[in-house]
């Protein structure tokens, strides 16, 4: 049964575009949901409307069944972390931990216990004495999630929360926070955006484009079957060529190219292609059944580590194959080497070029 | 701080201290080498190193009546200004109306006017026919007018008007620890707007109402003219005093020793300011 | 440095025997004193009638002397001036109240005056002389009198003891000691309650704890008269010639009392500035203005007292100052020097006795 529910909601600010156009999201008990989008797709107006902290002009949010639109923040039970953690400068770890349990008058013994839980719960024992400043960066966001985590929310609201920390950092505290809510079973939601963040941590992504929901699915629905030109875009590197459809069949630069699911648009298209769905070919080698290839000329190599980016420019535009470093043969490969971009049917997607 | 330490950057303070030397230290040093001159009988005076007028200024009790005049007078006035301008402060630091720049020149606005200018506005405001007094007695809830000026009533709402931009400049730039988000938080963990307000924002705000309330502190403190012409004569404090023995009594020496008096005065409450801003602070 | 000792000798003779020549004024203009003199008085009205009435014709009898009139503020702000300037006066002739001027007569700021120097001593009523003592000498008389609103004050003020009447309740205006006019009305006070005040003030500032209640400010700014002008009071103390003044520009608006029950002198000294740098015009000067045309042309157009008793003051005029025969009679004497030594404790017994007595 849905936990959170989100039925048209819309904000517009003024005489400006929609910030949140018709917004329809609902969101599992227990699930961890990631708001996906570029800045100004709507996606932080989205949480702070549901954090009661922007009033929406239109639509309704239910929590638990219960219509919440118009409950002012501090009666919503919703644990908000922000992007910059927004700790009280002027109290304790510890008293900022205990805020919320004060402002719902619960018994001194009770908040002492529960604070130890918390500050427990985020590795920070022997920390309740110290000042927000005295923290490092990683320590305040774990302060700002036992601080939201201790009220026991009914949802948890995570704004761009790792967006401040440095690389390493941002890795291990997505494995903290995703063990944390798995282990507490509560509903998250989760507003990012960086993709990786997206797809590594959260049950289910919804991305937004510019105040619209561009699709909601698990990680692998968005990555592997996205459902439109954005969606592919977004998350993930891909290639794009420019193609003809025609009824079932389907051309770039001339050549027909194989489609698992035949496009039922005709004229231009774009195709799309994963880069690591890609192999480079010797030119000379038939091409197997069912494999579109396109010959060209190696561009430019570059070396990554784990894997190596081969660009290729062929006919059909300049194309990027990715592949892993695991055997040695890779090193055959020479710029300016005439070689065939290869990829199977299932990989090609096929969408209406971007309006323009 | 650290700018200071590289040798070259010193002389860029250089411009400024020389002007403060010959337009502050050296007059201080002329004003405290005055205070040490003798007054005959006659009111002539006599170059002297005597401490004969501290004295004569310790014996006389009025001078304590004085100085806890000022202290009164400063302190109302100033606690006065503090919870007018800060409202205002908060709205304008927070407002994201594109009227913002005016609506701050408008609160700062009066430092355009002259204070004497503004004192006689004040005389028209609350005279025995001002506007006040008119709209009381049309709206016959007085019989005859309310003295609102000329006694400490008047000096204390003069005082207070005169005091309010610097209020809200020192304000504005003391909010620096404000933060929109931090109350956003306060209130998702469920704390009502006025619990935000006592536990969050007036905390943050606590350096800002410390600085404003000094600033305004000192300058009431050393306010001349509106005690004078809005208190009618009865209305004494030690700025008035100064004003008073080196114009009217020609007593300089007197002046300048009051002077001091003062000077020092408002010294211990820089220094107290100092130790309430560490505790602050931590 | 001795030829500049000798010049200055040869100044001081050649002074000597021009100043007896300045007495035949109004005849042959006298070339022998020149040079630049600068003349420290009050702003405002004051300058304005000073200069035509004094200043001008004195630069007529005196081609070859040129005064500049320098506006000098308050007297504490002119004393202030001479202080600063001890060493190297930059001021020749300073018009000051004669509290102040006795206070630099005590510093050593100014010159000792006699007959010799400046002939028009001789001409002066005893009390103008007196002012002084050796020093500069009186140049003006005032008085201070009561000015009230004609319009709403039914019947005219005519004595004093009217001020105490209770349909003036919150009327008055009444500036206080340190202001000499305070120390003036305490004086008259204590006169109109049959006391002497060098004995005793204590049956004044008993009535005058009285008036209190009554008065709206102990302070008026920018004045009494222009208070009364603005409607804001109906009564202040002030001072004759500006009163004078202003009677006639507010065509009888202001209304001026010199009161049945007395009055005090309010005195402006002349001074001649010690070492100044053209002591022979400077006494020149003093003795024009000490003299018995320009006081007579002072007089008539400000109504300030003469101080030369040979003086021929239009009668019209004459009625208007304290000079007429009538209202010499009405003056109480004041010494001012005298006055220097009670003044603080005057003016702590109004500050705790009789402003206290008023509301706060």
């Amino acid at each position: 049964m849905s936990h959170v529910r989100l039925d048209a909601l819309s904000k517009v600010y003024g005489s400006n575009a929609p910030a949140v156009d018709d917004l329809t999201l609902t969101v599992e008990r227990g699930e961890f949901l990631a708001l996906l989008g570029p800045s100004g797709c709507g996606k932080t107006t989205t949480l702070r409307m549901i954090a009661g902290l922007v009033p929406p002009t239109g639509g309704t949010i239910t929590v638990g069944g219960a219509d919440v639109t118009s409950l002012p923040p501090y009666r919503r039970n919703m644990g908000l972390v922000f992007q910059n953690y927004a700790l009280f400068p002027h109290m304790s770890v510890a008293d900022n931990i205990a805020f919320g349990l004060e402002m719902r008058n619960l018994p001194r013994s009770e908040q002492t216990s529960r604070i130890a839980e918390a500050l427990a719960m985020v590795r920070l024992e022997g920390y309740e004495k110290r000042r927000p400043r005295e923290l490092s960066g990683g320590q305040q966001q774990r302060v700002a999630l036992a601080r939201a985590l201790v009220i026991r929310p009914d949802v948890l609201l995570l704004d761009e929360c790792l967006s401040n920390l440095d690389a390493k950092l941002r890795e291990q505290m997505r494995i903290e926070i995703r063990e944390i809510q798995r282990r507490l079973g509560i509903t998250a939601i989760f507003v990012t955006h960086d993709q990786v963040e997206a797809l590594t941590m959260c049950d289910r992504v919804a991305l937004m484009d510019r105040g619209r929901l561009a699709q909601v699915g698990t990680p692998e629905d968005v990555y592997e079957r996205p459902a439109n030109r954005f969606v592919a875009n977004f998350v993930g590197r891909i290639n794009v060529m420019r193609g003809e459809a025609n009824g079932a069949s389907l051309a770039v630069a001339g050549a027909p190219v194989a489609v698992a699911n035949a496009p039922r648009t005709q004229g231009t298209v774009d195709v799309m292609v994963r880069p690591h769905r890609m192999t480079i070919r010797p030119e000379d080698v038939a091409a197997a059944a069912g494999e579109n290839r396109v010959s060209g000329t190696i561009g430019r190599i570059v070396y990554i580590g784990d894997v190596i980016q081969v660009a290729v420019d062929t006919p059909a535009g300049p194309l990027v194959a990715e592949r892993t470093t695991t055997g040695p043969d890779w090193h055959t490969l020479a710029v300016g080497q005439r070689v065939a971009v290869a990829w199977s049917a299932a990989d090609t997607l096929v969408f209406p070029p971007e309006a323009r | 701080m650290s700018l200071l330490r590289r040798p070259g950057m010193l002389w860029l303070a250089l411009p400024a201290t020389a002007v403060l030397l010959f337009t502050y230290v050296a007059p201080m040093f002329g004003l405290a080498r005055m205070s040490f001159n003798r007054t005959l009988p006659g009111g002539a005076m006599q170059p002297d190193w005597t401490l004969a007028t501290y004295a004569e200024m310790a014996a006389d009790s009025f001078n304590l009546e004085l100085t806890l005049n000022s202290i009164q007078l400063s302190f109302t006035a100033t606690t006065f200004a503090l919870l007018l301008a800060y409202p205002v402060s908060l709205f304008l630091f927070r407002t994201e109306s594109r009227f913002r720049s005016l609506l701050a020149i408008i609160a700062i606005g009066p430092l355009l006017v002259n204070g004497v200018v503004r004192v006689f506005g004040w005389i028209a405001v609350l005279g025995d026919r001002g506007l006040v007094n008119s709209a009381l007695l049309a709206l016959g809830l007085v019989s005859e007018p309310v003295r609102l000026i000329y006694n400490w009533t008047g000096v204390t709402i003069g005082l207070t008007e005169s005091l309010l931009p610097y209020m809200v400049l020192a304000l504005l730039a003391g909010f620096g620890r404000l933060d929109r988000e931090v109350e956003a938080a306060a209130m998702s963990l469920g704390a009502r707007p006025w619990r935000v307000f006592v536990r969050v924002t007036l905390p943050l705000s606590l350096p800002a109402i410390v600085l404003g309330w000094l600033i305004c502190f000192i300058l009431a403190m050393s306010a001349f003219v509106t005690p004078k012409l809005l208190g009618g004569g009865r209305v004494f404090v030690l700025a008035t005093q100064v004003f008073e023995e080196a114009v009217d009594t020609v007593n300089w020496p007197l002046a300048a020793a009051l002077s001091v008096y003062m000077l020092v005065l408002l010294l211990l409450f820089l220094g107290a300011y100092g130790a309430l801003t560490r505790r602050v602070e931590r | 440095m001795i030829a500049k000792w000798l010049s200055t000798a040869a100044l001081i003779a050649l002074a000597a025997f021009v100043a007896p020549s300045a007495q035949a004024q109004g005849q042959t203009p006298n070339t022998a004193v020149s040079g630049t003199i600068t003349l420290v008085a009050y702003a405002g009205i004051f300058q304005d009638n000073y200069v035509a009435t004094v200043v001008e014709p004195f630069q007529r009898h005196f081609p070859n002397v040129r005064v500049n009139y320098f506006p000098g503020g308050t007297s504490a702000q002119m004393l202030g001036t001479a202080r600063a300037q001890r060493n190297d006066p930059q001021t020749d002739v300073i018009i000051m109240d004669a509290s102040v001027s006795m206070i630099g007569n005590g510093e050593g700021l100014f010159e000792r005056l006699t007959p010799a120097d400046v002939p028009s001593l001789n001409e002066l009523f005893p009390e103008a002389r007196a002012a002084g003592g050796e020093f500069g000498p009186a140049v003006t008389f005032d008085h201070l009198v009561l000015v009230y609103d004609t319009q709403r004050v039914q019947p005219p003020l005519t004595t004093l003891r009217q001020l105490w009447d209770p349909s003036l309740r919150g009327q008055l205006g009444v500036s206080a000691p340190p202001n000499i006019q305070g120390l003036a009305l305490t004086v008259m006070v204590a006169k109109m309650e049959g006391a002497d005040y060098r004995q005793t003030i204590d049956p004044a500032i008993r009535r005058l704890r009285e008036l209190a209640p009554s008065v709206q400010t102990f302070d008026p700014s920018p004045d009494g008269y222009t208070l009364i002008l603005n409607g804001a009071i109906r009564v202040a103390t002030g001072w004759n010639a500006r009163a004078q003044l202003i009677h006639d520009q507010s065509q009888g608006r202001l209304g001026v009392l010199l009161p049945p029950e007395g009055s005090v002198y309010q005195i402006n000294t002349i001074n001649v500035t010690r070492g100044g740098r053209n002591r022979a015009a400077a006494l020149a000067f003093t003795n024009y203005a000490l003299g018995q045309e320009a006081q007579k042309a002072f007089t008539e157009r400000m109504f300030y007292g003469p101080t030369n008793a040979r003086a021929q003051i239009s009668p019209a005029a004459l009625a208007r100052t304290a000079a007429s025969p009538e209202n010499q009679a009405r003056m109480i004497p004041v010494d001012w020097s005298w006055m220097a030594t009670v003044r603080d404790q005057w003016n702590n017994r109004w500050r705790r006795e009789v402003i206290a007595a008023g509301s706060r």
